[in-house]
């Protein structure tokens, strides 16, 4: 009799451990996904404002094809998905590109002073920053959420429940990424 | 030690700091028994229980108009709102919170609200003037980790508590002195009696007690939260040495709001609130929350006036 109860008790408490660490896991994945959707729409924001600053430039500097090119290239990769890594990839060749073309900016006084140039400039800095603050987070939570379905024990159950590791919003292999949680 | 080591070691003081209170309610509780016998235990604890659920939900949205902030738009305050929003994207919260200002030439900052969907965080004007934007991203970042570890709530439980424990102890030593106490049987009863008067007057001095312990902990787990929220650790660091040199103070702070700001509004602690070795205030030294930040931030604030060394621009 009592050995059934003590057993029955042992059932229930490992039951409920289990089910609490099961919420865990899911919640940290949730973080996951929510600060990779912060990221979407901060990218797709960029890449919204990113031709109309594209025609401003253009009609001062129209021989800086090959500049427009590279832009409209790593626009197109970094909309068209294909991981973390590899947009993070391109979204940094983007934030190279959107440099340079300020660069340019920079020789044409006439840009320069215009409203919808300073408007478009002030608006993408902006995105810029956000997109470093949304990254920040969405690095800072994989990392949280890789190392919990990798120590003991949720590494004996997580692969069997769906809990899959997630890359990091870096260019590098996603393997060796560090996230920016370090102070700079 | 870490900013997530820090994390967790603040995290699990409070839990521990929580765990005395019940222990100090459970104690309050004997003692009535001892003196009183079971039927006024059960009649003072429903009591306290129901005073308890009155002021928890009673106590939201009080913040706002005591300390008399009013809101302002991106249009106002475009660099203000930018450095809210991102670092409100930095720390993961579901929606950019509120803000608002606050008229006051003292340098000070809080945030408030029941949950990270609904929660505002309010500057003084006169940190706006006193601090470079790498600086207000320190303060912000602070304010938005209180925000992020539902401290405003937890700070609200807590007085909660302490009210409860007050008002429990003041009952039954009212009924001590008026009569009603039952007959007593001989010489042990007296020692359980003095046992529990000594208890219940102790109990709500305790209280306040580990209400501001708490409270300290929570600065520095904030501290270590906006550190790693804004990525600046010594952004925090120069913010909160500014506020040390400012002799200025925020003007018209209950107590009831003294926990919410970024540095203690009533800190120049004098006379027998000095004596006791800071055990009351709310916030710690902020000499000692700089020193926390250099540890963990792994860097050393330069003697004061002259330019940091590593000063980056903070983005």
């Amino acid at each position: 009799m009592v050995v059934v109860i003590v057993v029955i008790v042992v059932i229930v408490v490992l039951a409920i451990l289990l089910a609490l660490a099961f919420n865990h896991l899911v919640r940290l994945r949730n973080e996951t996904e929510a600060g990779w959707s912060n990221i979407d729409v901060q990218l797709k924001r960029r890449n919204d404002l990113i031709p109309n600053l594209v025609e401003a430039v253009k009609g001062y500097a129209s021989h800086e094809r090959g500049l427009f090119d590279e832009i409209t290239q790593a626009r197109a990769a970094v909309q068209g998905g294909g991981g973390p890594a590899a947009t993070a990839a391109a979204s940094d060749q983007l934030t190279a590109g959107v440099g340079r073309l300020f660069a340019v900016a920079e020789n044409y006084p006439q840009l320069r002073a215009s409203e919808n140039f300073q408007e478009l400039q002030s608006e993408l800095t902006d995105t810029e920053d956000k997109i470093a603050a949304a990254r920040r987070y969405y690095n800072s939570v994989v990392q949280t959420y890789n190392s919990a379905i990798q120590s003991f024990p949720a590494l004996l159950y997580a692969g069997l429940l769906g809990f899959r590791r997630r890359e990091f919003f870096a260019a590098q292999d996603s393997d060796r990424a560090v996230p920016q949680v370090s102070t700079t | 030690m870490t900013l997530r080591e820090q994390i967790r070691h603040n995290y699990l003081m409070t839990v521990l700091l929580l765990g005395f209170f019940g222990l100090l309610i459970a104690g309050v509780a004997g003692a009535l028994y001892g003196i009183y016998g079971q039927g006024a235990a059960i009649a003072v604890a429903v009591g306290g229980i129901a005073w308890a659920a009155f002021s928890w939900f009673g106590s939201t949205g009080v913040v706002s108009s005591v300390t008399g902030a009013r809101p302002v738009t991106k249009q106002d305050q475009p660099e203000l709102y930018r450095i809210v929003e991102n670092l409100s994207i930095a720390a993961g919260l579901p929606a950019t919170p509120e803000v608002r200002i606050v008229d006051d030439p003292a340098p000070n900052a809080f945030a408030a609200g029941r949950n990270s969907k609904n929660c505002y965080v309010c500057v003084t004007t006169g940190l706006l003037q006193t601090m470079d934007h790498r600086e207000i991203e320190g303060v912000i970042s602070h304010e938005l980790a209180h925000v992020q570890h539902r401290d405003v709530r937890l700070m609200t439980l807590v007085a909660v508590l302490v009210g409860v424990i007050a008002l429990i102890s003041d009952i039954a030593l009212r009924m001590l002195f008026f009569g009603g106490r039952r007959r007593s049987n001989g010489p042990g009863d007296l020692v359980i009696l003095a046992i529990g008067i000594c208890g219940l007057i102790l109990a709500p001095i305790a209280a306040v007690g580990i209400q501001m312990a708490i409270s300290r902990k929570r600065e520095y787990l904030a501290d270590a939260g906006g550190a790693e929220i804004s990525g600046d650790a010594e952004g925090l660091a120069l913010a909160l040495r500014k506020l040390m040199e400012d002799p200025r103070e925020i003007r018209d702070t209950s107590k009831s709001t003294a926990h919410l700001y970024i540095e203690g509004p009533l800190r120049k602690a004098s006379g027998p609130r000095a004596l006791l070795g800071g055990m009351f205030d709310t916030h710690p030294p902020l000499e000692d929350r700089i020193a926390a930040l250099e540890r963990i931030g792994g860097f050393t604030l330069p003697p004061d006036g002259e330019p940091v060394a590593t000063a980056e621009s903070a983005s």
